[in-house]
């Protein structure tokens, strides 16, 4: 039984044979070693049977040799089937193009909904996408990543404090938090200011409340700078505090501050530019193999910076294996530096006082007075520098009004 | 010559208990109550038709009479037969 077994896969056909005695053509098909069945005798000259589709050869050089008339009467199996089904071109091309239509439409961005925002945001929002090119019927492998329209988004409308792009299908779902400014309490109860750092006072604007210190004093951490009385309490000379009018002092203490800072400076260094230079080329993958399409040449640089974008196909919700990708090729040029101990020395301060710029806030002054230690280690170039800053150094100290 | 060799292979199968389809060529017929035949080891077909199939053995005929034969499987030296099988015949010439 196994020579017909799946034989519907591989297709069949039953066909007649006529002539006198078919029998010896059974005979025939025995000795050849072609597996027949369902035999059926019509009548005395004529059998009807099924042979295989790949057995046909052999029935047709044996229908030579002797003398039966062979038609073919059914067709039965698989290829015949497909062979049916592939000759139907409008079926085919309209099976094709319904296909193609999903999935060019699974393709588009059909929605865009912003969730958290008051409408004046969520009207923003929607018109700066539009401008990058995200609106319903865009095609969605031009748009990027989520992280990208994030972080975009939250770089061109302030008000955003946080948005969250996620992208379902062909909806991207937009979630914002708006930054709610907090007005600050106003009402604080009265306060001295006192020195926060050692320093020489260059300069004092003072808003509210009484300046203890001039101009040129030498102020340590925690000394008074501006009282919050301002009441009578020179005017009573016997020190009692009874009519004293306490406020909230305000205003800037402007002292010079110094600053040691230790730096380490490698003598020789190594880092990458790019050059500018770039290329640009697109493949599609499929299910890891990838075509390309555009950009064929791999450009003749020394040192690339490789840079893929991929960008997946959709059918409905689902994600093909099939991916677009972008890659763009920069040139990249290592540099690497050797520098003199007076250079290093430059870097150092450069260094430095950029850090300390940041840590102090872009109010402070910083100037750099000199280097107090230097020495050359392994390499590296040891720096202890003296630095001079200009701040304001005052602190609100509250008063508890002791009540 | 060939009396002797069956002579031979008749001793085979009693003594040695060799299957004796194999040895003395003979064929094998099974039968599923009226329903099917199933015939191993002939030596062809010499007349097929609806109430009857007679096939060539090493000596003389296999004849096989009934109703509606179809024959459900035709192998190199394998026939299945279905139909309503009413008689068996073995005619030696």
């Amino acid at each position: 039984m196994k020579q017909t077994q799946g034989v519907f896969f591989t297709g069949y056909v039953t066909i007649q044979v006529k002539g006198h005695h078919p029998e010896f053509f059974l005979n025939f098909c025995m000795k050849e070693k072609i597996p027949a069945w369902n035999i059926k005798k019509m009548d005395r000259e004529t059998v009807k049977c099924n042979i295989r589709i790949q057995d046909i050869e052999h029935i047709r050089v044996m229908r030579r040799k002797t003398r039966y008339k062979i038609t073919f009467v059914n067709k039965h199996g698989f290829p015949f089937l497909t062979n049916k089904f592939l000759r139907r071109k409008p079926f085919i091309t309209g099976l094709l193009l319904s296909f193609l239509f999903v999935m060019v439409l699974s393709n588009i961005v059909w929605d865009i909904e912003v969730k958290g925002v008051n409408p004046e945001i969520e009207n923003e929002i929607v018109e700066k996408l539009n401008d990058y090119g995200i609106q319903p019927g865009s095609m969605k492998f031009t748009v990027g990543k989520p992280g990208k329209i994030q972080q975009k988004l939250l770089k061109d409308i302030p008000e955003l404090l946080w948005v969250g792009v996620t992208e379902k299908g062909t909806t991207y779902y937009l979630e914002g938090v708006e930054k709610t400014v907090v007005e600050e309490e106003e009402k604080n109860g009265p306060n001295n200011l006192i020195a926060a750092k050692k320093g020489t006072i260059v300069d004092m604007f003072v808003s509210k409340g009484k300046p203890m210190v001039e101009v040129n004093d030498v102020v340590e951490k925690g000394d008074l700078l501006v009282s919050a009385n301002i009441g009578k309490e020179e005017e009573d000379e016997e020190g009692k505090a009874q009519d004293r009018e306490l406020v909230g002092a305000k205003g800037e203490v402007i002292a010079e501050t110094w600053y040691k800072v230790k730096m380490n400076v490698a003598k020789s260094t190594t880092y990458e530019v790019l050059t500018g230079n770039k290329e640009k080329s697109y493949s599609l993958n499929i299910a890891g193999f990838t075509i390309p399409i555009w950009g064929f040449f791999s450009p003749d640089f020394a040192n690339v910076k490789t840079e893929t974008n991929e960008k997946p196909f959709q059918f409905l919700k689902w994600e093909l294996p099939v991916a677009f990708v972008e890659t763009t090729i920069y040139e990249k040029i290592n540099k690497k530096e050797q520098r003199s101990e007076q250079e290093a020395r430059k870097v150092g301060i450069k260094q430095a006082s950029q850090d300390l710029q940041t840590e102090l806030g872009k109010n402070a002054v910083v100037s750099f007075k000199k280097v107090l230690h230097e020495s050359t280690e392994n390499g590296k170039v040891k720096l202890i520098l003296y630095f001079n800053v200009r701040e304001d150094i005052a602190k609100n100290q509250p008063i508890s009004q002791g009540d | 010559m060939s009396k002797w060799q069956q002579h031979i292979g008749n001793w085979l199968t009693e003594h040695l208990e060799l299957p004796s389809d194999v040895v003395l060529e003979l064929p094998r017929i099974t039968t599923i109550g009226q329903l099917h035949v199933y015939i191993e080891n002939h030596r062809g077909i010499v007349l097929f038709s609806d109430q009857e199939l007679r096939l060539k053995m090493k000596q003389g005929y296999l004849k096989i009479v009934g109703e509606n034969f179809v024959l459900k499987m035709m192998l190199p030296e394998e026939i299945l037969l279905e139909g309503k099988v009413t008689q068996l015949l073995f005619i030696n010439e």
